[in-house]
């Protein structure tokens, strides 16, 4: 009896956790959505900042574009760095490797930020730029990356592991065929949340991308490159109840992106998930 | 599994020539060093951000000394007076003493409430949506969590300061308040909601979708089969969790709780927002304004700038170093404590 | 055969999507310059005499600096590449600080700043020189529940408020400057800014000018080491200043005059403020100009000076110069005249200096007899 209360209980109590995470969110959006309704338009979409009014254009394809740059540069190094740390890395040297990805994790992102402007921006001339503004978010958000890979990896039971060594598979195929793909949904989530955690960042970027009023071109350095989250930081600053707007609905914007995010990457857990039913043990 | 790995293996498949030992010893040797790679980047990058700020930290290491960690005020000194004093051979406007105390206390302070209120909900919301929450519900909230991890911290700064702050300050911390009389930093004054308290609450909130979707994810992995074991054993699904599940995730858990932690060290503009801004003084109670290291710099990094001297961004940066060494020395802390619940006796991960 | 595919080909997938999206949209009206949707509406697009007219080739200056000034440079923006269409200018929010470092090191050509540099920083950045562009105010808010008329505040009382020597609302001081108020005993609640500002600077300035203890406890700066006073709050940026006095009773800030309107929809009160003749006044734009005007011809050739404080029975004690900071010396001559053709318009009263770009943010036009001075430090940018 007395562990049919418990059970009750706690399982309660994880229901209040839940609530806990559920009604905040929904309390957040619910508030973005209904500050920014008023300006919901074509405009808003299709014209670029002008002053601190205008719509958004320049603001989310420049958070797209730093967002794709993002993707290149840190989904790869995250990856591979979580399948050494998970299936290759001697104890002791994957150990140093995960203290300084977790040290890396708890740098503020202002210092990210200023270091690289320091560096890229000052030192090597780039200006502001798009891609001193991705180098920036592909340091912060690495950690990330590779910790839910390398978690992935480790979830993977072992005997699938001993069953590829069996029968004579190299380590590599073992991970690319069986180790992989039993992991993909989880270095989805890893990488999902590693891209929103990048989208809504502002301070590395107002030292590293600027901010600029154009569309961001080919050109990734010597010139500035607008984003969602400097219209939200900014303009909420503005002495305009106008601005205030344009502020919630770059808010909103980049909840809509992040939802497009959020589904591209189910899409291609379920995908691989459809794949891994097979393996069931 | 077993006729997955006998099709792979079946002879004659052109794509996977097993046969041909050597062309995969090489892709093993390149995928580990590319893995290694990547893996030695995120630490190449923290040495590098670490030896910037220790040359930047200099001048104000050799100006502030020891005094740094335990002095209470924060002053930049006067940068329009032409007068300087020099200590040490370093040289800064009148006025300048530097003294670190109050933010790193209020960093500590305000990620311990973070954690300490973040993990067990994370987990146990985690827990839930995995085990009891119906599929098609599971996918809407796994969504918020996901959602919530993208939000502008700038976002969760102004609802803490318009929605949260004032909600609490008016309902819940006079509530709380009366637990005064038995733990003395539970009373009064409440103040207006700006402080200590509701900033490692909004550090909660934003900590929440890192531990809760990597536990998340882990908790589905579970394989089958133990868990029958624990329900064919009679063990309820909490026991079954218990036994069974938690310990298989423990070591995933730990590793994004890190994480999580590491984040609400380093939070920057939505405590800047919340924590009311006591930079020069202790808290008094749980409600009492702070400051943390991370919002200080980006607080302030902008008057820094115009210090002639230079010294005001290198006590900046002397910060930055402290805030590393917090996040080193817990995730050295945090390994030792785990060290014993180690997850290799599961049959997960690499084996031996 | 999923397996390999399902993670490289769905981050190839992402990355190309992304990238597609993109070279859909980047070449599409990059000229486009709407105007209508300005809070000021520029309909003054006549170009200045004095500067070099439109470039022969495009150009892209960079602003960056002072949140105060960034809505007026943001609303300028535009009208100015409607009138020299080879001149774009991109603005940006950071701080004041931010503007002079980052014009010091070349990496923005206009750095925008509250406060005037001081010689010290003037030693260290060569060839730099500060242009006031235009003038701002601050005014001192408060919450105070049932009080309607404007309280009368002084230097010292607000010194002794900052320091916790005055906590009560009934505190005999803020009683003598206000015999007729029915002042509640009711702790004050200091709200100071907790990012470094312009704003700080002159409310500081004004505390050291006019209360000698202030002055040589604490001083004046962008950031300052406040003391610790029982229940004082720091918020973030002048409209954090707003949204906490708003929701805090008995609360006292500082906010600057830009945000006027804000100030007005949440019903803060507004102090009148003891000038140095000893009079209180408001800050209004006679009062304003009345302090601009006693302070021309204290302004020397390079224009660093504090408006804070000024002498005339009518003159607001808390107004300043905005200026923006800049190198002289340019690497490029046509980046040196592009930037003279926008400083230049910029101070006209037929360009930026219209009221229909400083109302929104009720600013005062430069004074006629200090223009002269900031048009020949704009002639020095070569």
């Amino acid at each position: 009896m007395r562990r049919r209360i418990l059970d009750i209980v706690m399982w309660s109590l994880f229901g209040v956790a839940l609530a806990l995470v559920v009604l905040p969110a929904i309390d957040i959006i619910v508030g973005i959505l209904a500050q920014s309704a008023g300006s919901w338009s074509p405009e808003l979409l299709f014209t670029p900042t002008s002053g601190v009014a205008g719509g958004l254009l320049n603001a989310w394809t420049g958070t797209l574009m730093l967002m794709a740059l993002l993707l290149i540069m840190a989904a790869p190094i995250g990856v591979l760095g979580g399948i050494y740390l998970a299936e290759f890395g001697s104890q002791r040297l994957a150990q140093i490797l995960r203290f300084g990805s977790e040290t890396l994790a708890g740098v503020p992102s202002i210092i990210v930020g200023y270091v690289i402007y320091l560096v890229f921006v000052v030192k090597f001339g780039w200006s502001f730029s798009a891609l001193a503004g991705g180098i920036a978010l592909t340091i912060m958000v690495i950690p990330y990356i590779m910790r839910s890979t390398e978690a992935a990896l480790r979830q993977v039971p072992t005997n699938l592991r001993e069953g590829g060594t069996a029968l004579g598979l190299p380590p590599s195929l073992t991970i690319r065929r069986v180790l992989l793909p039993m992991a993909l949904p989880n270095i989805m989530t890893g990488l999902v949340v590693a891209e929103a955690i990048a989208m809504g960042e502002t301070a590395p970027l107002i030292y590293t991308a600027g901010w600029s009023n154009s569309l961001p071109t080919a050109q990734l350095i010597h010139q500035p490159i607008g984003y969602l989250t400097y219209v939200v930081w900014t303009y909420i600053n503005q002495p305009f109840s106008q601005a205030h707007q344009l502020a919630y609905s770059a808010a909103a914007l980049l909840l809509v992106l992040l939802l497009l995010l959020i589904g591209l990457g189910r899409l291609i857990s379920a995908r691989a998930s459809r794949f891994n039913d097979r393996f069931q043990v | 599994m077993a006729t997955h790995l006998e099709k792979l293996s079946t002879p004659g498949r052109k794509d996977i020539p097993v046969e041909a030992g050597e062309e995969f010893g090489i892709l093993d040797r390149v995928l580990r060093f590319l893995g290694l790679a990547g893996a030695i980047i995120p630490t190449a990058a923290v040495l590098f951000i670490a030896a910037v700020l220790l040359v930047s930290a200099l001048p104000s290491i050799l100006f502030n000394g020891l005094g740094f960690l335990y002095h209470q005020s924060w002053n930049f000194g006067n940068f329009y007076s032409s007068a300087t004093v020099t200590h040490n051979g370093i040289q800064a406007p009148t006025g300048a003493s530097y003294g670190a105390l109050p933010i790193i206390i209020g960093t500590l302070l305000t990620s311990i409430i973070a954690f300490v209120i973040g993990v067990p909900i994370a987990v146990g919301s985690a827990l839930i949506l995995v085990e009891k929450v119906p599929p098609p519900l599971r996918r809407t909230l796994s969504f918020f969590l996901e959602l919530l991890a993208g939000i502008p911290s700038v976002v969760y700064g102004l609802w803490g300061l318009i929605v949260l702050g004032p909600f609490l300050a008016g309902h819940i911390y006079p509530i709380l308040a009366r637990l005064g009389a038995i733990i003395p930093w539970l009373g009064p004054p409440v103040g207006s909601g700006l402080g200590l308290l509701t900033a490692g609450l909004i550090l909660a909130v934003m900590i929440i979708p890192i531990v809760a979707s990597t536990t998340r994810d882990l908790l589905s992995q579970v394989p089958v089969l133990p868990r029958e074991g624990a329900v064919a054993l009679g063990l309820t699904s909490w026991e079954s969790v218990r036994l069974v599940s938690l310990p298989w995730v423990f070591s995933g858990i730990v590793g994004a709780s890190i994480l999580g932690w590491g984040r609400a060290l380093g939070e920057t503009m939505a405590v800047l927002i919340v924590s009311g801004n006591g930079a020069n003084f202790l808290p008094q109670n749980i409600y009492s304004p702070v400051s943390t290291i991370a919002a200080t710099i980006v607080a302030l990094l902008d008057s820094a700038e115009s210090d002639p001297t230079g010294l005001a961004v290198s006590a900046l940066a002397e910060a930055g170093l402290i805030l590393m060494l917090i996040t080193l020395a817990t995730n050295i802390l945090a390994r030792l404590m785990v060290r014993r619940v180690s997850s290799t006796s599961l049959p997960i991960g690499r084996g031996v | 055969m999923y397996s390999k595919r399902s993670l490289w080909t769905g981050m190839l997938i992402i990355a190309t999507l992304l990238a597609t999206l993109l070279a859909g949209c980047a070449p599409t009206s990059t000229t486009q310059t709407p105007t209508e949707t300005q809070p000021a509406a520029g309909s003054t697009s006549v170009p200045v005499t004095g500067g070099q007219g439109n470039p022969a080739s495009p150009v892209t200056l960079l602003e960056t600096g002072s949140s105060l000034l960034y809505p007026l440079f943001s609303a300028w923006a535009p009208v100015i590449h409607q009138t020299y269409p080879n001149i774009t200018i991109q603005t940006a929010s950071t701080g004041s600080g931010t503007g002079i470092s980052q014009a010091v090191s070349g990496v923005v050509q206009f750095g925008a700043t509250d406060a005037y540099m001081s010689d010290s920083q003037l030693s260290k950045a060569t060839g730099i020189i500060n242009i006031p562009l235009a003038i701002s105010a601050q005014q001192i808010n408060y919450n105070l529940p049932g009080i309607t008329t404007p309280l009368n505040l002084s230097g010292p009382i607000l010194a002794g408020i900052y320091q916790g020597n005055i906590q009560y609302w009934d505190d005999p001081a803020i009683k003598a400057a206000n015999p007729n108020a029915n002042l509640p005993h009711e702790k004050i609640i200091p709200v100071h800014r907790t990012d470094g500002s312009g704003d700080t600077f002159i409310f500081t300035q004004y505390l050291s000018f006019s209360d000698s203890a202030w002055n040589s406890s604490i001083g004046y700066n962008t950031s300052v080491s406040w003391p610790a006073v029982q229940g004082e709050l720091g918020a973030e940026g002048n409209p954090g200043v707003v949204q906490t006095l708003a929701q805090t009773p008995y609360s006292i800030g500082y906010v600057g005059i830009s945000f006027l309107n804000e100030v007005t929809s949440k019903g803060l009160g507004t102090a009148a403020l003891k000038n140095q003749a000893g009079s209180f006044v408001m800050p209004t734009q006679a009062n304003i100009s009345a302090a601009a005007a006693a302070m021309v011809p204290k302004t020397p050739k390079d224009e660093r000076v504090s408006l804070i404080f000024a002498p005339g029975a009518d003159s607001y004690p808390i107004i300043n110069y905005e200026y923006v900071a800049v190198q002289t010396q340019q690497s490029d001559a046509q980046v040196a005249a592009a930037m003279r053709t926008v400083l230049l318009w910029a101070i006209s009263p037929k360009g930026g200096n219209a009221p229909s770009f400083l109302d929104t943010v009720h600013f005062l036009p430069l004074p006629d007899t200090v223009a002269p001075l900031s048009q020949a430090q704009i002639a020095q940018i070569q």
